[in-house]
C-alpha cells in the first residue's frame, strides 16, 4: 500500500459531515436558546429553575447511571465467556448478541411489554407454577425501563468488552498462575486491571448513548418515567417553546461534554498501566 | 389589453418567487402593480399557487390508507388535484417550523383545533374561508377562525368487563373509586380529558367545568396516582394496557373502542356516560404550496357524508357533518362518538381554554405522573 504523506487527511469527509450535519444544526440550537423569544440569558434561568426540569434531568442522570452499571457487569461477564468460552458457547452468545441488536427498538419493547405485563408470560407461568399469587409489576415503571434499556445497550459494551479481553496478554495470566494465585485472584487483580481501559470505554459508551433514550423509557415506563430527550421534545413540538427547548439541550451538551472530559481524564492513567 | 405579456410578466415572477429570488409578498405587490388590484383579488395569484397537489398531514399509520380513500382519491378524481398523504405528525411545534422556514412543504395539517387557533392567531394560518367550507355541514358550536371541523373522537372509560360483570362504571366518579370498583387505572398522559374527568370525579358538575381548575384535578390525581398502572402516549399503549391486564379501566379514545370489544371478544367493554369529546379540525398552513383556494376546496369536498362514512368504518372518527349519522349502519351507530344519544351523556373539550392554558396545565400534570 502506498503511504499517505498526511493521513489525516483520510478524516476530512468524515468530519466534513460531522461539521455540515451535526455542529452547523447545533449551533443554529444554541443560537434559539438565547434568541428565543428574546436576547438574553432568560431560556436559561427558566429551564434550571423548572422543577420539572430539575426533577427530569435528576431522573435521567440516575436511571442512566443504574442502567450503565448493570449493562457494563452484565456485559463483561457475557463477554467473558464469549472470548475465553468453548467454540459453542461462543457461538451462541455471538447469536444472542447481535440478533437482537437487529431488531428495531420499538419491537423490542413492545415484546417487552408482552414478557413482562400482568397478564405476560412470566407472570402467567410464575402463578401457573404457584411462585406467585398476585402478579408482579414488572413493567410500566422504572424497573422496566431499565430492564428494556440494558437489553439494547449490551452489545455497545460488549464490543469494547471483547476488543480489551482478546488483547490481555495470556502470558500474563499464565505468570501469575505459575506465582501461586489462585483462579479468582489472577481474575481479580490481574485479569480485571488488564481490562479496566475496555471497562471504562463500555461505562462511557453506555452512559452517553443512554441519556438520549427516547423510546424506550416512554414506552415500558408507562409515561411516568419522562427523560431529558422525550422533554426536549415536548418543548419543541407538543406545547412550543423552542428557546426553552433549545435551552434544555445544550445544558444537557454541556452535562454530558463534562462528563466526557472527566472520565477521559480518569482513563488516561489506568490506560497507560 | 396585452394579456399574454402581462401573463408572461407573472409567469417570471412567479418563478422567481418559487426559486426564492423574491419574496412571497413581493410577488403580489409586484402582480398587483403589473395586473392591477381587481384581477389580483379575483383570480388570486393562480401562477405561483398552482403546484397541482396538495400535500395532506396526518398522524400516520393506517389513517394515511384511510384519508387517502375517503377523501384524496375521490378529490382527484374531482379536481384533478393530486392530494399526497403525509403521516409525519403535524404537532404545533412542526407546523410551526413549516411555517418558520418560509417555504412550507405541506398544506393541510390534521390538528388540533387550539393548536390551529394559537398558530392562527400569531398569523401562520389561514383562515378558513366560509364561504367555501360549508359551515351548516359541521356541528353546531365546532367551527374555529383557523380550523374547520373534520371529525370526533371522545375520551371514554373502557373496562374490564368480566371483572366488573352486572356492575359496570358508569360514571367518572366510578373510574376514580377503587373502593367500588377494585384495580388498576390507565389514564393520558398528555392530559387533554383528564382533568375533566378528575373534577367531574371530584363533584364538579359538568356545566361548570371550565374554565378548568387545575389545582383542584391535580390534588385528586395527587391523591389517586397509586392506583394507576400507566398513562399511554399512543392509541395501541392503551388498548395493550386493557389487553395485557395491566389495568382493567383505562380512559381510551373512542376510536379504539370497537377494536377492544372485537379483540377481546366482548371481554373489554365501554361506555359513553361522562365521557369527553373532542374536535379534529383540518387547518392550512399560511403559504402553503398548492394554494388557500385549493386547500379550502378539498377541506370542503370532504364534508361530504359518503366520505364521512369512509371514515367512520375505517378509523371509527365521529362525522363532522351531522347528515353522515344517518348513513352509519345502525348496529354501528353504538360505536359513533357524536351519534345523538351518545353524545347527550358526553360533554365536549372546550377549545378556547386548551388555547390558553394547555401548555401550563400539562407541566403540572406531567411534574405530578413523573414524580
Amino acid at each position: 500500500m502506498p503511504r499517505l504523506s498526511h493521513p489525516a487527511l483520510l478524516l476530512v469527509p468524515l468530519m466534513g459531515f460531522m461539521v455540515l450535519t451535526y455542529l452547523v444544526p447545533f449551533l443554529g440550537v444554541a443560537a434559539w436558546s438565547v434568541t428565543l423569544p428574546e436576547p438574553g440569558l432568560g431560556q436559561y434561568r427558566a429551564a434550571l429553575t423548572d422543577p420539572l426540569v430539575q426533577s427530569v434531568f435528576l431522573r435521567t442522570f440516575r436511571v442512566c447511571l443504574v442502567v450503565t452499571v448493570v449493562t457494563v457487569c452484565a456485559s463483561y461477564m457475557v463477554t467473558l465467556l464469549w472470548v475465553r468460552g468453548s467454540r459453542m458457547q461462543r457461538f451462541l452468545i455471538e447469536l444472542c448478541i447481535l440478533i437482537p441488536f437487529w431488531i428495531s427498538v420499538l419491537t423490542r419493547a413492545f415484546g417487552w411489554l408482552a414478557l413482562l405485563s400482568n397478564k405476560g408470560i412470566l407472570n402467567t407461568w410464575a402463578q401457573n407454577l404457584g411462585f406467585l399469587t398476585e402478579p408482579l409489576t414488572l413493567v410500566r415503571n422504572e424497573f422496566g425501563v431499565v430492564v428494556g434499556m440494558v437489553h439494547f445497550l449490551i452489545p455497545f459494551a460488549a464490543f469494547p468488552l471483547a476488543s480489551a479481553m482478546r488483547s490481555v496478554d495470556e502470558r500474563v495470566l499464565l505468570a501469575a498462575r505459575g506465582m501461586g494465585a489462585g483462579r479468582g485472584r489472577v481474575f481479580a487483580q490481574v485479569f480485571v486491571p488488564m481490562t479496566w481501559p475496555g471497562i471504562l470505554g463500555a461505562a462511557l459508551m453506555v452512559f452517553v448513548f443512554s441519556l438520549g433514550f427516547f423510546v424506550t423509557p416512554a414506552i415500558l415506563g408507562g409515561g411516568r418515567s419522562v427523560m431529558a430527550a422525550e422533554l426536549i421534545y415536548l418543548r419543541i413540538f407538543q406545547s412550543p417553546n423552542w428557546g426553552l427547548g433549545a435551552a434544555i439541550s445544550v445544558i444537557l451538551m454541556v452535562a454530558v461534554g463534562g462528563l466526557l472530559a472527566v472520565m477521559m481524564r480518569q482513563a488516561r492513567p489506568a490506560g497507560a498501566k | 389589453m396585452n394579456t399574454h405579456f402581462e401573463n408572461d410578466q407573472i409567469e417570471i415572477l412567479a418563478d422567481k418567487a418559487r426559486n426564492g429570488a423574491i419574496s412571497r409578498r413581493r410577488f403580489t405587490q409586484l402582480a398587483v402593480a403589473l395586473m392591477g388590484t381587481a384581477a389580483v383579488s379575483l383570480r388570486g395569484t393562480p401562477v405561483l399557487a398552482a403546484s397541482g397537489e396538495l400535500v395532506f398531514v396526518n398522524w400516520g399509520g393506517d389513517a394515511i390508507t384511510a384519508y387517502d380513500s375517503a377523501y384524496g382519491a375521490p378529490f382527484l378524481a374531482e379536481t384533478g388535484i393530486t392530494v399526497k398523504q403525509d403521516g409525519s405528525g403535524p404537532s404545533e411545534g412542526a407546523i410551526q417550523a413549516q411555517f418558520e422556514s418560509g417555504k412550507p412543504s405541506w398544506d393541510i395539517v390534521d390538528a388540533d383545533p387550539f393548536s390551529a387557533q394559537a398558530l392562527g392567531k400569531k398569523g401562520m394560518m389561514e383562515p378558513i374561508d366560509y364561504t367555501v367550507v360549508d359551515k351548516t355541514k359541521t356541528r353546531e358550536g365546532f367551527g374555529w377562525e383557523f380550523a374547520a371541523s373534520s371529525y370526533f373522537y371522545s375520551y371514554i372509560i373502557a373496562y374490564d368487563a368480566k371483572k366488573y360483570g352486572d356492575n359496570p362504571p358508569k360514571s367518572m366518579a366510578d373510574f376514580f373509586d377503587v373502593e367500588k370498583f377494585p384495580g388498576k387505572r390507565g389514564m393520558y398522559k398528555w392530559g387533554a380529558g383528564m382533568w375533566e374527568a378528575l373534577l367531574m370525579a371530584d363533584g364538579v358538575a359538568p356545566a361548570d367545568l371550565y374554565p378548568l381548575n387545575i389545582e383542584r384535578a391535580h390534588k385528586k390525581l395527587e391523591g389517586f396516582k397509586a392506583n394507576v398502572a400507566g398513562y399511554w402516549g399512543g392509541g395501541a399503549e392503551s388498548q395493550s394496557m386493557l389487553m395485557n391486564g395491566d389495568a382493567s379501566m383505562v380512559l381510551v379514545w373512542s376510536t379504539r373502542a370497537k377494536l377492544l370489544e372485537q379483540d377481546s371478544g366482548g371481554d373489554i367493554s365501554f361506555t359513553w356516560e361522562q365521557g369527553l369529546i373532542a374536535p379534529g379540525s383540518m387547518a392550512v398552513i399560511k403559504g402553503n404550496p398548492g394554494g388557500a383556494e385549493a386547500a379550502m376546496k378539498f377541506i370542503a369536498s370532504a364534508q361530504d357524508p359518503a366520505k364521512q362514512v369512509v371514515m367512520f368504518n375505517m378509523l371509527a372518527q365521529g362525522p363532522a357533518n351531522p347528515a353522515t349519522d344517518a348513513l352509519l349502519p345502525p348496529e354501528d351507530t353504538r360505536y359513533n362518538p357524536v351519534d345523538p344519544a351518545n353524545m347527550a351523556k358526553q360533554i365536549p373539550l372546550n377549545m378556547d381554554w386548551y388555547e390558553t392554558n394547555y401548555g401550563p396545565a400539562l407541566d403540572a400534570y406531567l411534574a405530578i405522573i413523573s414524580a
